[in-house]
Formats: structure tokens, C-alpha cells, sequence
């Protein structure tokens, strides 16, 4: 029983690794305000789940989960390239919302607020991946896929192009870089590993709905990725490990289920704030936001 | 059919008006600080539901319960600055930190109004959609109609404080140039203390009026938050007539854009109108100086 807790709760710190990092990416490395993380995270659960539900192999409908996230990732960054910080964050938003909308109302395909259930476990290549344990190791493996891709990207010369733009987009151009594109690429990549993270949600709990992809989920991966501090994914990983355990106490000192859930935002938010005021670079950042 | 058009005219002026009690505290607020205030669509909720803890549960009377209301409102967004902004401003932080922050409020808030209340929807139930009025065939409550007015007053007193009081005066010169302002003597801080305060004020009628018409429910501020200033930044932000056009445009776009698509897409219609004036025209309808980056 115990055992079954630590695997349920490694699971998800394993999902919210993929998708605070690749927040990471946008936010801290390449200075975008995204607030529309969670609709990546959306598409890229109803794309795998309607794709499996369909008989598609998990092994590819979780790279189409990407694409296809990906996708909505590049058609976001060309409208909204040239805004910068509040109307950046609004716009991304507003994008969230949209998703949403899209999602809840489009019943024919989605099933609107009644959600997919039924969600097939993974299988690869005949291996399924039906029990935690299983689970538990194909996510470790995404993990790792993802950090490695990330980190050789940031240290790539291209990487040094990203943190170029963000901390100073004109002298970026001055020197001949196509910060539009950077930026494009930046947040296409951002929202692929969200779409990701989406599939393996799917997959894992079996069943979604809209409300799983509200504002509110944004709360703890911003709180994540500013804690950790930004441009570093060392505290990304870091905050996100504490983060997701923080609250789990609330279970066993006997709160009833339905508080657990706001308790958690309020402990997400406090920690926020207070961050916020006394170390706003969060603990691993090397910049601030600007 | 004229009576449907009717009634869709009716519809959008009562969802314009719902959206100008919204915009015009935002946008005062947001003129002033220059940053975008999530928490304020909280600050409605919040009213909201210390209505229905005034008004259902300790069972004041009605008019009290308002009074306390608005004095809420009021100062949880007197605090709200005092606490929070006012430390991070002092520390010379960026728009967009204030404005992490200010999301931050937002769920701190939307997540207390959960933890207190329940997640349920609740109904104040002072009026009865059953007194329904019918003009031509479409129909419109009494409380409707008070809504629509009520909007048109606000924005006339707000827009007649801007203009002349002192405070007001003050709120435009510390919003054009914060240096200049200071130098002849106006404390900034202290402008931002009251922008706050009336502005959350103004978030106290909305959250009475807007409590009176729809249920309660802990998300409704993020929504209002998001159409209020949608309005505002589609209108062209700090103005009070900007505020009062773009409510009314969204209101309109909204309600006859059900048309053509289904109801459940009302808001994703209002957020793709919202995207194509951040994109093509982000001062807005009448907003003529661009945002200094």
C-alpha cells in the first residue's frame, strides 16, 4: 500500500519534471511569460488518448502528442513574437482559455465536460506497461530524454542564442540573429515536451476532462520554475521534487479530500508570494525577470 | 426574428454593462500602476461571496451587507498593495514579477474562497428572474435594467473624479510620468495606496451587482477578470471611454457571435477577439500612445 503511495507520488514528480522543465525552457531561458503552458499540456493528452482510444501504438501517438503540441506551440509564438512582458502573458492566457473553451465545447470529439475515460496503459513494441512500476520506468526514461535534450540545447551554441534574445533582443539582432525564429523555435520545443508530459498524464491516471487543464494547474509549475529560479534546471528539478511532496502531508493530519485540493494552492501560492519578496531570483536563478 | 435580434440588443448591453463595472476599476488601476492586476477578478469574487456571508448567512440587512461589502473590497485591495506590490516596488522589481505576483493573489484568493465556502455554486436570491419585464417580445429583469444604469453612473462618476478631483489629477500625473509627479511634490506611494482603494471600491459594486444577476462561484473572478480587461485593452486602456466602447464591443461580439457558433463557445469568441486587437492594435480602439517597453 505504502509502496504503491511512493510510486503513484514518484509518477507524477516524474510528470511534472517534463512539463515544469519545458516551462523552464520558455520562461527562464528564453524570457517568455507563458501562461498558456497547461493548454500544450491539454493537447497533448487529448491527442494521445483520442489517438490510442483509436487504436494507434503508444509509441507513436505519444511523439504525434509532441507534434502536434508542438504545432499549437509555433502557431501561438507567431502572432504573439513581438509582444513583450504583461500583454505577452495576457495573450498566452487568453490562448489558455481558448483551449479550454475548444476542449469543453467540442463534444463531438472530446466528449466535452463528461472527458475520455478508459484511457489505455501504455504498451511498446507488445511490452505494456500496465503496472505503476512500469509506469514508473517509461517516465524515468521520458525524464531523462527530456533533460538530456534540453541541457545539450542550452549548451548548444544555439542555446547561447536563446539567453541572447532575453537579455537583449536588439543587441541579438544587431549581431545577425533572427530573434523572431529563436523565439518561435524556443517555445515550438517548450510545447512539445508539454504535450508530452500531457501523453504520459493521460496514459497514467486513464481518465480526463477539461477541468484538468484549467488556470489553476498552471499554479504549480510557475510556483516550480520560480522557486527553482530561473534558467536553471538544476532548481527546476530540485523544486519540483519538494514541491510535489510539500503538500502531501495535508493527507495524513486528516483534512477531508475536498480541502486537500484548494490547500494545496494556497500553500503554492503563499510560497509564491513569499518568494517572490524575499528571494526573486528563487534559489538557483541566475536572471530576473524582466 | 426582430424580436430575437431584440433580445440578442438586450443581452449585449446587459453583458456590456456587467463588463464596464469591471473594466473601469481595472483600468483605473491599471493606468495608474502599469501592470496587470490578475488578483482583481478575485477581489469581485471575494465580494461576492462576503455578500452572501453578510447578507444569507449572518443575515444582515441588505443594504448593510453592501455598505460592508464595498468597505471589504476596499481594503482587501488597500492590503493587497500595502503587502504585497508596495514591498516589490521598492525593490525596483519588473512589471512582470508584479504581475507573477498578482496571479499568485489570484489563487491564494479563488483558493481561500474554496477553502471557506466550498467549491459549490451559491445563489444570493434576493430577486426572482420570475419579474421578468417583456418589451416587444424579448424580456429583461428589473435588476437588469438597474444594471445597465448603474454602469452608466459609474462610469460617469468615475470618469468626473478622474477629471476633477484632486486625487484624480494626482492618478493621471503619477500614470503620464512618476519622476514629474514626484517632483512637484505628489507622493507616488501614496496615489498607488488610493488607485487600489478606489479601484477596489469599484470592484465592491460589481461583485454586489454582478452577485445579484449570476450564481457565485470560487472561478467567476478569473473570468470576469479576463473579459473586464479584454474590454479594457480592446477599448484602449486608461481610458474610461476606451473601458466603456470595448465592454460594449465584447458584449455585442459575444452575443451575436452565437449566431453562428454555439453558445458554449461565447468565451473562446471573446479571447480570439481580445488576440486580434494584442496583435494588430494593442493600444486599443482609442489608445493613441504605445507602451513604452
Amino acid at each position: 500500500m505504502i509502496e504503491a503511495y511512493f510510486i503513484h507520488l514518484l509518477i507524477l514528480i516524474g510528470i511534472y519534471l517534463i512539463l515544469a522543465l519545458s516551462l523552464q525552457l520558455a520562461m527562464g531561458f528564453a524570457g517568455l511569460i507563458n501562461l498558456g503552458h497547461i493548454a500544450f499540456f491539454a493537447v497533448g493528452a487529448y491527442t494521445s488518448s483520442l489517438l490510442t482510444m483509436s487504436g494507434v501504438p503508444f509509441a507513436l501517438s505519444i511523439l504525434l502528442a509532441g507534434i502536434f503540441a508542438m504545432l499549437f506551440g509555433y502557431l501561438l509564438s507567431v502572432p504573439t513574437n513581438k509582444l513583450k512582458g504583461d500583454y505577452l502573458s495576457l495573450a498566452t492566457l487568453a490562448f489558455n482559455f481558448v483551449v479550454y473553451s475548444v476542449v469543453l465545447n467540442w463534444v463531438s470529439l472530446t466528449k466535452g465536460p463528461f472527458g475520455l475515460p478508459n484511457i489505455p496503459k501504455p504498451s511498446i513494441f507488445g511490452f505494456s506497461f500496465s503496472s505503476d512500476f512500469q509506469f514508473l520506468m517509461l517516465t524515468l526514461i521520458i525524464v531523462l530524454i527530456t533533460y538530456f535534450i534540453l541541457t545539450r540545447l542550452i549548451n548548444s551554441p544555439f542555446g547561447k542564442v536563446i539567453e541572447a534574445t532575453r537579455d537583449n533582443e536588439l543587441a541579438a539582432r544587431a549581431l545577425g540573429k533572427n530573434t523572431m525564429k529563436v523565439k518561435s523555435i524556443t517555445l515550438a520545443m517548450s510545447a512539445f515536451f508539454a504535450g508530452v508530459a500531457g501523453c504520459l498524464y493521460a496514459h497514467f491516471i486513464t481518465y480526463i476532462n477539461p477541468s484538468s487543464f484549467t488556470i489553476m494547474q498552471l499554479v504549480p509549475i510557475l510556483c516550480i520554475v520560480i522557486i527553482g529560479g530561473l534558467a536553471s534546471f538544476r532548481g527546476t528539478i530540485i523544486a519540483t521534487i519538494v514541491l510535489v511532496l510539500l503538500p502531501e502531508p495535508l493527507r495524513f493530519i486528516g483534512f477531508s479530500t475536498s480541502i486537500i485540493g484548494p490547500m494545496r494552492q494556497v500553500i503554492y501560492a503563499v510560497i509564491l508570494l513569499i518568494i517572490l519578496l524575499y528571494k526573486p531570483k528563487g534559489f538557483l536563478g541566475k536572471v530576473e525577470l524582466e | 426574428m426582430t424580436s430575437i435580434i431584440l433580445q440578442l440588443t438586450i443581452n449585449s448591453l446587459i453583458a456590456g454593462a456587467i463588463y464596464v463595472l469591471v473594466a473601469v476599476g481595472f483600468s483605473l488601476i491599471y493606468s495608474v500602476n502599469n501592470f496587470i492586476h490578475f488578483a482583481y477578478g478575485a477581489t469581485i469574487a471575494c465580494g461576492a461571496y462576503m455578500l452572501y456571508f453578510f447578507y444569507n448567512i449572518l443575515g444582515l440587512n441588505f443594504a448593510l451587507a453592501v455598505i460592508l461589502t464595498i468597505l471589504f473590497t476596499a481594503f482587501l485591495g488597500y492590503l493587497m498593495n500595502l503587502i504585497i506590490y508596495r514591498q516589490l516596488r521598492k525593490r525596483k522589481t519588473s512589471s512582470s514579477i508584479l504581475l507573477i505576483a498578482s496571479v499568485g493573489l489570484l489563487i491564494l484568493l479563488e483558493s481561500l474562497i474554496v477553502v471557506f465556502f466550498g467549491a459549490g455554486i451559491k445563489n444570493i436570491g434576493l430577486f426572482k428572474t420570475a419579474d421578468a419585464v417583456e418589451i416587444f417580445g424579448a424580456t429583461i429583469t428589473p435588476l437588469q435594467i438597474f444594471i445597465v444604469i448603474f454602469s452608466f453612473l459609474l462610469l460617469f462618476a468615475v470618469y468626473v473624479f478622474i477629471k476633477k478631483t484632486k486625487i484624480g489629477k494626482a492618478m493621471r500625473a503619477v500614470s503620464d510620468n512618476k519622476e514629474v509627479a514626484e517632483i512637484v511634490g505628489i507622493s507616488a506611494e501614496k496615489i498607488y495606496s488610493w488607485s487600489f482603494f478606489i479601484g477596489s471600491a469599484i470592484a465592491g459594486t460589481a461583485s454586489v451587482l454582478i452577485g445579484l444577476e449570476e450564481n457565485l462561484s470560487p472561478i467567476m473572478g478569473t473570468n470576469l477578470m479576463i473579459k473586464g480587461f479584454a474590454a479594457a485593452i480592446i477599448g484602449g486602456i486608461g481610458s474610461i471611454r476606451g473601458a466603456f466602447i470595448g465592454a460594449f464591443l465584447l458584449g455585442i461580439v459575444e452575443n451575436f457571435g452565437i449566431w453562428f457558433l454555439p453558445s458554449g463557445y461565447k468565451d473562446a469568441i471573446v479571447f480570439i477577439l481580445l488576440f486580434i486587437f494584442l496583435i494588430f492594435r494593442p493600444q486599443g480602439i482609442l489608445g493613441i500612445k504605445l507602451r513604452k517597453d
